[in-house]
């Protein structure tokens, strides 16, 4: 009983202890906010896992699903809950924002995942360097077509979301944010596993390895890629949603080829097509982000010579395509990963 | 008639490596199609199988009947799900990370949920123990005749009645080519129609009821086996004498 129910059980304990802890301001709200964007970063690495690492294509335009996902739910929240200078009086009641915003931030991923077919249609008969270019390309589309709408603030942003926080709040009284990100990371990670082990999922695995024979074995690949970049790119829009609502502002320059870059090092850092890698990595890229602060910009010359090192020492990641319960059998007994 | 090709002409951009070429497939038969390298035996395959591009060619005239309907709208997953056409590809394309016994298990891929495949595992270890032996060895570990055998045995996991096969014999040591043919035979008495592609002349045609030659995308000659093996220009050309 323990056992079939043991993950459940610390996730449930591990949910309410962060709550405690964010309630009683244990931690400070440095801390707190870069456990959130862990769990942002959680979901960026375990999404675009899903295309680099399960299917094996190569998509470098994650941030551009992100930054869909980010404005859909930051104007869909700033429209309904609140008084704004472009969208006037609020929609809906406030009090209503608690109950919506799960909601608002699921919208977001269906935006993102919308934008997706932006990627997945070009991939039915583009594959490789092409396809990753085409990614690219999708990424700039999306932050040149946000910085050409003045109307909700072009490349100066937009803000207001942090009054749909407080709405929040005020209802019941609780730090919000970080149990929805606590909620979301774990629903992406969830989601992303029960997809690969999924016959479906199964189809994934065989376009990684051989497109061609996943042809003839019946594998309708074209289905396939349209469902995992919609399902990847829906996740990223997600993790937008969320980062935005955590900073309460955003601008397009957030999501441009730097922000990809980072998560594309997080899935390679992991091991590609390992869920618990992707996991792992996103966790160790976040601390090591904010370790390395002190060094300014000097950062960004000593994670990518880290980066070196460990592609250099350990080119399959630190998990390679194993999963913990791989490397620790006695986890099987309590959770198996795929 | 199962299959019928009909003056079918491709393009892989601008090269046209078909140029009409015509053919049958009766329902039960062997047929094989012989040629040299580059004569389009692997294009016809894969016009066939409507693999998608790049690697299938676009079709520019004629057409693809299965029972009489064309199936140049067919998508490839369909050929295999609803036409029960199964190709062993040149190559083999096995999936290398995976173990023996998980690419039978991904050959059921479109294949009934429930269905009692237990017998249809049975009948490939069956017909290759080998297969058995290694069921759960990584499959870019085989050797490349117990590859070969695994090519085969997916496809016939897919529940094909018809199955293509392009250049079996490639790389195979002489015996493993003998068994190979052999299991092609015992699998054709058991109701299986065959179409094969060949470098291997002789031993295709002494397999195969009937037979095409391609030459440089057209049909040079057609007939039954023997009618092929008595051909001078044939024995000439492709049987070294």
């Amino acid at each position: 009983m323990f056992r079939r129910y043991s993950i459940q059980l610390i996730l449930v304990v591990g949910g309410g202890l962060l709550t405690y802890v964010a309630y009683e301001e244990l931690l400070n709200l440095y801390t707190l906010s870069v456990l959130m964007f862990m769990g942002v970063n959680i979901i960026l690495s375990t999404s675009l896992n899903l295309v680099n690492g399960n299917m094996g294509e190569f998509s470098c335009g994650h941030a551009g699903f992100m930054c869909v996902g980010a404005y859909v739910s930051s104007i869909l929240g700033v429209w309904l809950f609140t008084k704004d200078k472009v969208f006037g009086a609020p929609i809906l009641d406030p009090e209503w924002a608690l109950y919506a915003f799960p909601f608002i931030i699921l919208a977001g991923g269906v935006a993102a995942a919308l934008a997706g077919l932006l990627v997945a249609i070009p991939s039915y008969k583009t594959r490789g360097d092409y396809l990753a270019i085409i990614t690219i390309a999708a990424n700039y589309i999306v932050i040149s077509a946000i910085e050409n709408i003045g109307s909700i603030g072009g490349s100066r942003g937009f803000m207001g979301m942090k009054k749909v926080v407080n709405a929040m709040g005020d209802v019941v009284d609780l730090p919000w944010m970080p149990i929805w990100v606590f909620i979301f990371t774990i629903f992406c990670v969830w989601i992303i596993r029960r997809y690969v082990s999924s016959t479906f999922g199964k189809g994934v695995n065989a376009i990684c390895q051989d497109e061609v024979a996943a042809e003839i074995m019946s594998v309708n690949t074209n289905k396939i890629k349209t469902v995992t970049f919609m399902l990847s790119s829906g996740l990223a829009g997600i993790g937008g949603g969320l980062f935005a609502y955590i900073i309460g502002y955003v601008n397009p320059g957030s999501f441009n080829i730097l922000k990809s870059t980072e998560v594309l090092v997080m899935v390679y850092l992991g091991g590609m097509a390992s869920l618990s890698g992707a996991v792992l990595s996103a966790v160790i890229f976040t601390i090591m982000l904010e370790a390395l602060r002190p060094l300014q910009i000097i950062k960004w010359v000593v994670i990518p010579l880290l980066l070196i090192i460990v592609m250099q020492f350990r080119p399959e990641g630190i998990m390679g395509n194993k999963e913990l319960s791989d490397i620790f059998p006695w986890m099987k007994r309590f959770y198996r990963f795929k | 008639m199962l299959l019928s090709v009909e003056n079918l002409e491709v393009k892989y951009g601008n090269i046209q490596p078909l140029h009409g070429i015509s053919f049958h497939v009766n329902e039960g038969e062997i047929v094989t199609l012989i040629g040299a390298n580059g004569a389009g035996k692997t294009t016809s395959l894969h016009s066939i199988c409507r693999l998608a591009p790049p690697e299938a060619p676009r079709v520019i005239a004629g057409d693809i009947k299965f029972r009489g309907e064309s199936i140049l709208k067919t998508s490839p997953s369909d050929v295999v799900k609803n036409l029960k056409m199964a190709l062993v590809p040149e190559g083999r394309h096995i999936f290398g990370n995976l173990t023996v016994m998980e690419n039978l298990e991904l050959a059921t891929y479109s294949r009934e949920k429930g269905a009692d495949l237990k017998q249809e595992y049975q009948r490939i270890f069956d017909l290759f123990p080998r297969l058995h032996e290694r069921r759960q060895q990584r499959s870019e570990s085989l050797s490349g005749g117990e590859q070969q055998m695994l090519a085969v045995g997916r496809a016939l996991m897919t529940g094909c009645t018809f199955l293509l096969l392009d250049e079996p014999s490639m790389g195979l040591a002489p015996r493993l080519k003998y068994d190979l043919f052999r299991t092609l035979k015992r699998l054709n008495e058991e109701g299986m129609t065959i179409l094969l592609i060949e470098q291997n002349a002789s031993l295709a045609l002494h397999l195969a009821h009937r037979g095409y030659v391609l030459d440089t995308g057209e049909i040079a000659a057609e007939g039954t086996s023997d009618e092929l093996l008595g051909n001078p220009d044939v024995k000439k050309a492709y049987l070294g004498g």
